[in-house]
């Protein structure tokens, strides 16, 4: 089976749109992360959940985290404003980490597939044909595709 | 012979202090061609008081180490720092006063670094809360912890290795350095109003966010912090009598680390968590290079060119001492500088017959060693653990910024030092 008969529509978010946006995208879809295409409409990037948080907890809480049990629901609250004030630009890794993306052409294999996401540690990876996004992949997807029924 | 050693110490110092490579390699390899060169052997390396691996050194540090890698179980600073902010309503002097004050008294007890490892994390979230610049309060509590850390015998590595090396007890240290420490702290906190005058606007209205914090709730065990903080008086109570009791501090320091791995039931992972092996390692290097410098002769020849130089006036010593070691220390690792200095020194005071004016050479030396760290950004290891912090909470500091406040701390510092030991053991 090749990435295209694997691929399902998936929600993409423009690289310069706010975070919040994202981030409430996500939620709704219950996708484990985002296409990013920049302003043309290429895919630029996935945008995993887990990048979205580790924007949003302080790096502080991250590295204590006996403090995140000191984050009321009105701390919680102002955490999130964050989001509002920052794009998906900001959250994404720096452009040196961007050399690779976790992009599969669509004639790719599931074990070009399965590569891809082991070694960008990305729970999705988007399917490319002809210069545009036909869909993308989950890593549940690719799973209950590999393992034995 | 003897040139031989002394360039291959020389090299390896070199090495340590431009850190070309690791600072451990260096002083493995330092100490390898030591043993290739026949001047060490395994009885000099390793049963050799005077020119062999000071293990009191060695087993006081990983001692302390096993304590803190429990207590820092326990969320004891973050509530400490928390309960600080409440008690001064958010505002941003007393605020830092009471963070400094915290840093230092908790430095002087435990390692440097990992009272700042444990400090600025909760000092990020305070300073959040008030919407005000967290990299003055950083800045200066890795300047406190050093000033700290020089009030015991236990606060800083450098006292520890000045310590074993002079025989001195952490009573010692308590009478000689503490009060030098508490003036310090004084003098910084007034440096700390004019320094960072500027980070000290706020916002009333964020002060209800502050005092919503709950410091109850970053207690992660309270039994566990409760034992912990009964041991650690029992281990200070030991370091304080352990000269009546004729029990090293290093043997206190591992009982107390038994005893406190034994109450507290963690995991081996977890109670080992804070022992920095390649410290330790790093340690023993050293002690074997300079302890090949002393089979050799060198240190022996060197003090004596030293004693003829001083010829009996020990104030001009200490002064050159405070200040050399200040300069050098804010340059190169006090650590491998102490360790070197240190048989050095011994002549010297035991050429002064081990009177209070000789003896005084040590104080200046552990004085300048420690404050001199606070100089550059890289003078001591708590000012680097800083930066790294800030740098990963988005607050970059950069060389320069930490220098320009450091160096005015360090030279004020040292400044006042200086007719302390004057008044107190040459003007009388």
């Amino acid at each position: 089976m090749r990435a295209r008969d694997l691929a399902k529509p998936f929600p993409t978010v423009s690289v310069d749109e706010d975070v919040l946006t994202a981030a409430q995208m996500m939620a709704a879809e219950r996708s484990p992360g985002l296409i990013v295409c920049d302003p043309d409409g290429r895919p630029y990037t996935v945008l995993p959940g887990s990048q979205v948080l580790n924007f949003l907890i302080p790096r502080y809480v991250q590295e204590q985290p006996a403090l995140a049990r000191a984050f009321d629901e009105r701390a919680s609250d102002a955490l999130i404003d964050k989001l509002v004030r920052h794009t998906v630009r900001d959250v994404l890794p720096k452009p040196a980490d961007l050399d690779e993306l976790p992009i599969v052409d669509a004639d790719a294999t599931t074990i070009e597939i399965a590569a891809v996401m082991a070694r960008m540690h990305s729970p999705l990876v988007a399917v490319v044909g002809g210069g545009r996004v036909l869909g993308a992949i989950t890593v549940s997807q690719l799973l209950s595709h590999l393992l034995p029924a | 012979m003897t040139a031989v050693v002394v360039a291959v110490f020389i090299g390896a110092y070199i090495l340590i202090a431009t850190e070309r490579i690791h600072r451990v390699a260096a002083a493995l390899g330092g100490a390898a061609a030591m043993v290739l060169l026949g001047v060490v052997d395994a009885h000099v390396a390793f049963f050799n008081e005077a020119t062999g691996v000071d293990w009191n050194v060695i087993f006081l540090l990983l001692g302390m180490m096993v304590i803190v890698s429990v207590l820092k179980q326990t969320g004891v600073f973050d509530f400490l720092a928390i309960w600080a902010a409440k008690k001064v309503r958010g505002r941003p002097f007393p605020l830092m006063v009471m963070l400094v004050c915290i840093t230092a008294g908790a430095s002087a007890l435990l390692d440097n670094v990992t009272t700042v490892l444990l400090i600025a994390p909760v000092t990020l979230l305070v300073c959040d809360r008030l919407a005000i610049p967290p990299v003055p309060f950083l800045i200066a509590e890795a300047l406190a912890s050093n000033i700290g850390g020089m009030a015991t015998l236990v606060g800083d590595p450098p006292n520890i290795i000045i310590g074993s090396r002079a025989g001195l007890s952490f009573n010692d240290f308590l009478v000689n350095l503490a009060p030098l420490a508490v003036i310090l702290m004084v003098v910084f906190i007034g440096l700390c109003r004019i320094m960072f005058r500027n980070a000290f606007h706020f916002d009333e209205e964020r002060v209800a966010a502050v005092m919503e914090l709950d410091e109850r709730e970053v207690i992660q065990n309270a039994g566990l912090l409760i034992r912990s903080l009964v041991v650690l008086a029992a281990v200070m109570v030991g370091f304080i009598l352990h000269s009546a009791l004729h029990v090293e501090p290093s043997m206190v320091a591992l009982l107390g680390a038994g005893a406190l791995v034994t109450l507290s039931k963690l995991e081996p992972a977890e109670y080992l968590e804070e022992v920095e092996w390649p410290t330790l390692v790093f340690f023993m290097g050293l002690f074997i290079m300079v302890g090949a410098l002393v089979e050799v002769g060198f240190i022996t020849s060197l003090g004596q060119t030293l004693t003829d130089a001083v010829g009996g006036r020990f104030f001009l010593a200490s002064s050159v001492l405070l200040w050399g070691s200040a300069v050098l220390s804010g340059i190169v690792d006090n650590i491998p500088y102490v360790a070197t200095m240190s048989p050095l020194v011994q002549d010297l005071v035991a050429s002064g017959g081990d009177t209070t004016e000789s003896n005084a050479l040590w104080w200046a030396l552990a004085a300048g060693a420690d404050l001199g760290g606070n100089a550059t950004a890289v003078g001591a290891s708590a000012n680097v653990v800083i930066i790294g912090i800030a740098a990963r909470n988005g607050h970059p500091i950069s060389f320069w910024k930490f220098t320009k406040y450091g160096l005015v701390v360090a030279a004020v510092t040292i400044a006042i030092s200086w007719p302390y030991l004057w008044l107190r053991y040459y003007a009388f």
